[in-house]
């Protein structure tokens, strides 16, 4: 009787933990509620305000504005900083551009420090691989343009800074020596590239954790990247340049096929030049000019919807979406046919961005069908893939401003890492035509087109808004959208960020379809069907259309709002 | 009397102690070598699969753009589920070719009696409309799934995999899934 009494007690038992037990087993849980980080936000700020596609960078920046440092010396703290926190996007073995207002002289500048072909490129380097070209243009040795990174911040910093290069370096090594957790957008990315890395960075490589991308979460160090940073620091940019590093990027190079030369290191040099300008409906803009050719047609594409009610037909409607997108074709189309380096091929700047040329654009484009012709004479291939490159944005309290966007053009270079240095190098070759005898084929020395287009817009002679964004040939249309979002449907500046886009170009003369992110309503997207569109559908909140910052100075500089896209991992930081 | 039933409740318990830790622990179900493919061209998480298959010690090749040709003295498919616009368009294709080809690969599978092991790698991230479909069509062909739990959070695969008796072993990151893997799978000496 006792026995049976134990007997059932221990069934019951194993029973319930069993019961237990299985419950245990896999079960998906319902996430956390959390804020909705797509929500539009405005950082504020009362002095100084800094805004970049990650935290550590921007507190970095921050701490240097807090420091009482300027904004070319916040903008290089937060361009080192990215190097360790958001190593995928920009870095050392890169280059980039800078739009600084000095507010004391009123005066906008630019730095260009673009990288440059070696000089043993030729037109056709590319073109003679055949069908193997876009891996000999991408992660080939040949890929890699000659940096200009380093020789550009160590420039600013000197002529418009009031740091040392060490001073703005220090985030960069704390963060890359301490480490920190990876983002989801870090881990996907990381994964994206993963057969890039495998082949050139290696099994062993930082960027791999164990042989295997990060996940988010896991804990991300660079400390070879914080010895070469030191380094830099102990002996000047020439250790870069001329030195051991010089000879290991080099050897970097040269082993996977490449034509880098010590000769063409030792030859970079950055160059300063003025902006040009624009307007739209009573705002002046500053930005780029070629190589930089962001700027260039932000300034085309906003002439031309200048002339179009655009506050009457609405934010993401029919109307909006089908001019823009034809106004964005014809330009794809002078793209095509006229762009290159400035220092050897003659650009019409004044045609392109003048209102009278836009207005030819204008008249061009019906209201109702799709012109389904781009004149042009060549076309190169756009390309769609790219959704790299960063963007930084500083303001400080005497008003200066720093726009910068710099890169190492795709996600993680060319996966390629000079021997214990810890920074990757860029595949901005890849920028240059496929056309050989295009104005932007590759030829010793010539710095490849580029897409950026930091800038900085004033009213009535004040700085009012400063702008750039990550996304490749979708930059000058993204830039775009968010100044109509701003001036013409009267947003705040997260919310221009925010807000749904589409991107459309054409190839050959021929249209492509609109790309969008589906926030756009459907009966916008067939009504733009029904005039001839064909409609390509992207995430939500799809990175593919950039990762843009922003500063928007109100009340005569006593308000600041920074804005940070979510598409990417955006945040500002003010005081 | 009494003790009679005590007893039977005893021996059912046992049974079902039986059935349920034979259910916890993986059985190797599966053999090589393995052939592996994305169904929706994330291309950087099938890569992933094949360096976990190989830190397994797994024979396995990968094939992005994998046919049933490709089947040949394969004798598992292992199917890594995420769509990836970027991988597509690199590939050349659209969604609907590409899950065509999916569904003629699973089709010939079936045909050779070639068990399919489904992968989710890219967690919460490799979520979305696309990927979703993906899962939705493909993850029912799958004898086994091995997926990251990110990936799972909204419990669609834990829904899919119960309706279909499917076996889920969820993993917090990738590198763990390396010794279910080498559970799930039979050694070979051929290879």
């Amino acid at each position: 009787m006792r026995r049976a009494a134990a007997l059932a007690m221990i069934s019951w038992l194993f029973l319930a933990v069993l019961a237990g037990l299985s419950c245990r087993s896999p079960k998906g849980s319902l996430p956390e509620p959390t804020r909705d980080k797509h929500a539009p936000f405005n950082y504020i700020g009362t002095k100084g305000m800094v805004v970049a596609a990650q935290p550590l960078a921007a507190a970095a920046g921050l701490d240097m504005l807090k420091r009482g440092g300027n904004a070319v010396d916040a903008a290089v703290a937060t361009a080192f900083a990215l190097n360790a926190a958001e190593p995928f996007a920009s870095g050392l073995g890169g280059g980039g551009f800078m739009v600084i207002y000095v507010a004391r002289t009123k005066k906008v500048t630019i730095v260009n420090f673009r990288e440059k072909a070696p000089a043993a490129a030729t037109p056709t380097m590319f073109t003679e691989k055949g069908e193997r070209q876009d891996e000999w243009r991408q992660e080939r040795g040949t890929a890699v343009g000659v940096p200009g990174m380093l020789a550009g911040w160590n420039y600013a910093l000197k002529k418009y800074g009031t740091r040392s290069l060490t001073q703005a370096a220090a985030w960069a090594i704390e963060i890359a020596e301490t480490g920190f957790p990876v983002s989801a957008t870090f881990s996907q990315i990381d994964k994206d590239e993963y057969e890039k890395l495998l082949k050139n960075a290696g099994e062993g490589s930082r960027y791999l954790n164990g042989g295997i991308p990060f996940e988010p979460g896991e804990v991300f160090k660079n400390p070879e990247l914080a010895a070469t940073l030191r380094l830099i620091c102990a002996k000047g940019p020439d250790e870069f340049y001329k030195g051991e590093i010089a000879k290991k990027i080099v050897a970097a190079v040269r082993a996977k096929d490449g034509i880098m030369t010590l000769e063409d290191l030792a030859a970079y040099q950055p160059v300063e030049a003025d902006p040009i300008k624009g307007t739209y409906r009573g705002y002046t803009i500053y930005t780029l000019p070629p190589p930089g050719t962001g700027g260039l047609h932000i300034i085309q594409l906003l002439n031309v919807a200048e002339g179009w009610p655009l506050k009457k037909w609405g934010p993401a409607t029919p109307a909006s979406i089908h001019h823009l997108s034809e106004a964005m074709r014809f330009i794809f189309a002078d793209k095509d046919r006229y762009d290159g380096d400035p220092d050897f091929v003659s650009i019409p700047i004044g045609l392109l961005t003048s209102k009278d040329y836009a207005q030819e654009i204008r008249n061009r484009i019906g209201a109702d069908r799709v012109a389904g012709q781009y004149s042009t004479a060549k076309s190169d291939p756009v390309q769609e893939k790219k959704e790299n490159t960063t963007h930084v944005g500083v303001i400080d309290e005497e008003g200066n401003i720093v726009a910068l966007t710099q890169s190492i053009n795709d996600f993680f270079g060319t996966g390629i890492v000079p021997e214990g240095t810890g920074f990757l190098l860029n595949d901005h070759m890849a920028d240059f035509s496929t056309d050989p005898d295009s104005p932007n084929a590759p030829r010793p020395n010539r710095r490849p087109v580029s897409n950026m287009g930091p800038l900085i817009m004033f009213k009535d002679g004040k700085p009012f808004l400063s702008l750039g964004s990550p996304g490749g040939p979708r930059i000058f249309p993204s830039l775009v959208q968010i100044i109509i979002n701003i001036v013409d449907f009267g947003m705040s500046l997260d919310e221009a960020i925010e807000a749904p886009r589409f991107f459309t170009y054409s190839s050959g003369g021929k249209a492509r379809p609109i790309a969008v992110e589906p926030r756009i309503s459907k009966a916008t997207l067939q009504a733009l069907e029904k005039l001839g569109h064909k409609i390509t559908l992207k995430d939500p909140y799809d990175k593919y259309f950039g990762g843009a910052q922003g500063l928007m100075i109100l009340r005569g500089g006593k308000l600041i709002h920074g804005g940070a896209d979510s598409r990417r991992d955006g945040v500002g930081a003010g005081y | 009397m009494r003790e009679r039933r005590a007893m039977k409740l005893f021996i059912i318990c046992g049974i079902l102690a039986a059935s349920f830790l034979s259910a916890q622990a993986p059985q190797p179900i599966f053999e090589q070598p393995l052939l592996i493919t994305s169904a929706g061209q994330s291309s950087g998480d099938a890569q992933i699969a094949l360096q976990l298959a190989k830190k397994a010690g797994l024979t396995a090749v990968l094939s992005k753009m994998a046919e049933g040709k490709d089947l040949e003295s394969r004798k598992t498919l292992v199917l890594v589920l995420g769509a990836s616009m970027k991988g597509m368009g690199s590939a050349g294709l659209d969604a609907n070719k590409e899950k065509e080809r999916i569904r003629e690969l699973l089709a010939e599978a079936k045909r050779k009696n070639v068990p399919v092991l489904a992968m989710h790698l890219g967690g919460e991230q490799r979520r979305g409309e696309l990927t979703d479909e993906i899962i939705g069509e493909f993850l029912p062909a799958a004898k086994m799934a091995v997926i990251l739990k990110t990936g799972n959070a909204d419990g669609l695969f834990t829904k899919i995999c119960r309706g279909k008796n499917i076996p889920l072993i969820e993993v917090d990151k990738s590198l763990d899934a390396v010794e279910p893997l080498k559970n799930i799978f039979k050694r070979s000496s051929s290879y």
